[in-house]
């Protein structure tokens, strides 16, 4: 049963290091870490601050490109090109066939982060020399990781009944939706000028939305000082929170999938 | 050709809800989450010398029997509650983008070219962007709170104080969202004490939230003895200045700086001045219960307030009086406002009356406030309010004008006198003690109308006067003139 979709991921992998446009994305996100140290001297703030609120804004604005990109066009591309026929005579089931996918594009995924973030390290290091530092900043972009595979689980649903162009603003709307919500949810709830019903329908917008600011863990490792009460198990939380929304997206995405005419 | 591939539903639909389930569970937790305000930041020494802060809920705060990612992450993740009012959708975009300290960086620098510029009003809106960007940026904070408190003044120099709320709202919205460091409780501290310079029991409760925070500065912790004098809290200013010299003793001997032996010093002086001022002022008499005779407090001195008002021309107002201490240093504060300003109280306003970082105050009111300074026992200012419509708009139809004097403000020497609670000071005329509960001050008031202020109507011809029953020209005569017509300020002993 396995067997199918890891052949599947290992060609999404495979076709995902050959698309020049993803390689691009990925260069100007590792140039601009390289440049990043020189650029926090443009600002009035402490320059620590700057250059770890730029690198993880960096790799999180480039992952989320990368992520988008990557996903919004693999099931219309396998459709257009005629090849999804091929796959789907073989012993393979749809929904092997988007998991498979889905699996490679999160492969693709982890590689170009490890990159970003390895390039993170080493030109923060080479700043600052100061390793006691990185071990917490390497958390964001853990935590990066599995925002971009949430968002990617967004893009690969909708690409089952959307054209690419319409995906890439609809995935986009969303992350950047879920991402704005998170921060003035509190304020709505707690102003007394916000109507109830007003209130009610923050809590489900709340709910229903893919939190993807549940990733955001960047603002104590920029400005350090505050002690992450039960840290551990916050990270456990979201990351089964984003198991959880992933695989309900894959399953709907299955269903779609299923019902659609190739 | 066309494929479709035929599944069994049920369970999927089924396994989607399981995920929803969990997905709700996981977010928004189980029983009752605590809201941002039910916490509390507590500070804390580490080993290392560092500070860290750790937010725990606020005692009698239920603790819920499973906390969401959502409440864990407004507590541990969320840079910082921002009041939203006033941001343009760019502007809430813009703090989506990863790089919020450096675009808030860069925005500073700019800001600092329009100050060089005297472009006020445009930094305003870069300081509540900079803010948002980037809650952490303390130093935008306190200048920020200092602009808005600060610099907005007329062609003469009278700050406009419809802006004071909105500089505590940021001072306010600073604290909270640096409550590791002392500096935000200290700035909104020094805006009550300084600049609203009434009230001094909120600049004391600032001043003590900042003691709290270990990085403050030891200079600026003895100021908070000040305030405890202002606010009639004398015994508790002794302890405090007894408790600081010992730590600032023990410094000293630890470490033998310039600076410690300086502080230490400066307290040291402190602590003479405010003994000798404590027995010369009858303090420790009055708290043993004996008699004040031959303290210089008592008996108290009449001040023997006296003031005119005239209203020369349309928006501009002569204020002419007596005041009968000699030594140079009173003030008198004349307040000229609409009848019905917001949150007015006697002389001020209710100045802590929202959390809204309004940059926008109501440019449809009018609050004129002004220092009268007492030279030769006499004070005369013209107060010219026609060159500034957009602080001084006069659309409303009644104003009031209030004269007040608290000897909580005075400067030391004259205290020496009256006394930290104004117990050497009395007014024949003019003594209140009902608009600061507690206090003596000397108050009074009266109404004027829109035609009178801007000389129009049936006031075209005719100059108002507003005079105390006791005002004497400087010859000693009684002013009157044809052209004049007297309205009496009232009092409740005056004749």
């Amino acid at each position: 049963m396995f067997r199918p979709i890891a052949s599947i991921a290992a060609t999404t992998v495979g076709e995902a290091i050959r698309r020049k446009v993803l390689l691009i994305i990925l260069l100007i996100g590792v140039l601009f870490l390289v440049v990043a140290p020189g650029l926090g001297m443009l600002s009035a703030r402490s320059e620590t601050t700057v250059l770890r609120g730029m690198m993880l804004g960096i790799i999180q604005l480039t992952s989320a490109v990368i992520a988008i990109v990557l996903t919004v066009y693999m099931i219309p591309n396998e459709i257009e090109r005629r090849t999804i026929y091929t796959i789907l005579s073989k012993p393979v089931q749809r929904w092997q066939f988007l998991v498979g996918k889905y699996f490679g594009a999160v492969s693709a995924l982890l590689m170009m982060m490890t990159l970003m973030t390895s390039v993170l390290v080493f030109t923060f290091w080479l700043q600052q020399r100061d390793a006691s530092a990185i071990p917490d900043l390497i958390k964001a972009p853990v935590m990066y990781f599995v925002q971009m595979s949430l968002l990617a689980a967004v893009a690969i649903f909708f690409s089952t009944f959307v054209s690419p162009l319409v995906n890439f603003f609809l995935s986009g709307g969303l992350y950047l939706l879920g991402s704005l919500f998170a921060p003035f949810f509190q304020t709505l709830q707690e102003s007394q000028g916000t109507p109830p019903a007003a209130k009610v329908f923050a809590q489900l917008i709340n709910t229903i939305l893919p939190n993807f600011a549940n990733y955001n863990i960047q603002n104590p490792i920029i400005n350090p000082g505050q002690q992450i009460q039960n840290e551990g198990s916050y990270y456990l939380q979201v990351t089964v929170y984003g198991v959880l929304y992933i695989a309900g997206l894959l399953v709907a995405g299955t269903i779609v999938f299923d019902r659609r005419e190739v | 050709m066309s494929m479709t591939s035929g599944i069994n539903r049920t369970p999927l639909i089924g396994a989607i809800v399981g995920c929803a389930l969990g997905i709700f569970v996981l977010q928004n937790g189980i029983g009752n989450q605590p809201t941002g305000k039910q916490y509390e930041s507590i500070s804390e020494t580490l080993k290392n010398g560092n500070t860290r802060t750790v937010k725990k809920l606020k005692s009698g705060v239920a603790t819920p029997a499973f906390q969401g990612i959502s409440s864990s992450w407004q507590r541990d993740f969320n840079q910082g509650t921002v009041e939203t009012q006033g941001l343009s959708p760019d502007q809430l975009l813009f703090a989506l983008a990863g790089f919020r300290e450096m675009i808030a960086g860069i925005l500073w620098v700019r800001a600092d070219s329009f100050f060089d510029s005297g472009n006020y009003d445009a930094i305003l809106p870069i300081i509540r962007l900079v803010t948002v960007l980037d809650p952490k940026q303390i130093d935008v904070y306190a200048t920020g709170m200092w602009h808005i408190g600060y610099n907005f003044t007329d062609e003469e120099q009278r700050s406009d104080r419809r802006y004071i709320p909105s500089a505590l709202a940021l001072g306010k919205e600073g604290a909270r969202n640096n409550s590791l460091t002392y500096e935000m409780f200290f700035e909104t501290g020094w805006m009550w004490y300084h600049k609203i310079d009434d009230d001094y029991s909120n600049a004391v409760t600032w001043f003590e939230r900042a003691q709290e925070r270990p990085d403050m500065i030891p200079a600026r912790r003895n100021l908070i003895t000040n305030a405890y004098e202002r606010d009639g809290k004398v015994d508790k200013s002794l302890d405090t200045l007894f408790k600081l010299y010992e730590t600032a003793g023990k410094k000293a001997k630890e470490d033998a700086a310039f600076g410690n032996k300086q502080n230490r010093d400066t307290l040291e002086n402190k602590l003479d001045t405010t003994l000798v001022r404590m027995v010369q002022r009858g303090w420790f008499a009055g708290k043993d219960g004996r008699p004040l005779t031959g303290y210089d407090v008592n008996p108290p001195f009449d001040t023997g307030f006296s003031a005119k008002v005239t209203v020369t021309e349309a928006r501009v107002l002569r204020f002419e009086g007596t005041w009968n201490v000699l030594p140079v240093g009173t003030r008198i504060r004349a307040v000229l406002r609409d009848a019905d300003f917001p949150n007015a109280k006697p002389a001020g306003m209710e100045w802590d009356f929202s959390n809204d970082v309004n940059l926008d105050p109501p440019r449809d009111k009018t609050f004129m406030q002004e220092q009268l300074f007492v030279r030769n026992q006499r004070f005369n200012k013209k107060v010219d309010m026609s060159k500034d419509p957009t602080m001084y708009p006069f659309t409303s139809k009644d104003y009031v004008i209030e004269f007040y004097y608290n000897p909580r403000s005075a400067p030391p020497h004259i205290q020496d006198k009256f006394s930290w609670n104004g117990e050497g000071f009395t007014d024949k005329n003019f003594l209140n003690t009902q608009v600061r509960e507690g206090q003596r001050v000397m108050y009074t008031s009266v109404k004027i109308s829109k035609d009178q202020l801007l000389r129009r109507g049936d006031w075209r011809e005719k100059v108002p006067v507003i005079k105390t029953a006791n005002y004497l020209d400087k010859d000693g005569k009684a002013y009157n003139q044809a052209d004049q017509v007297t309205i009496d300020l009232p009092s409740l002993r005056a004749n």
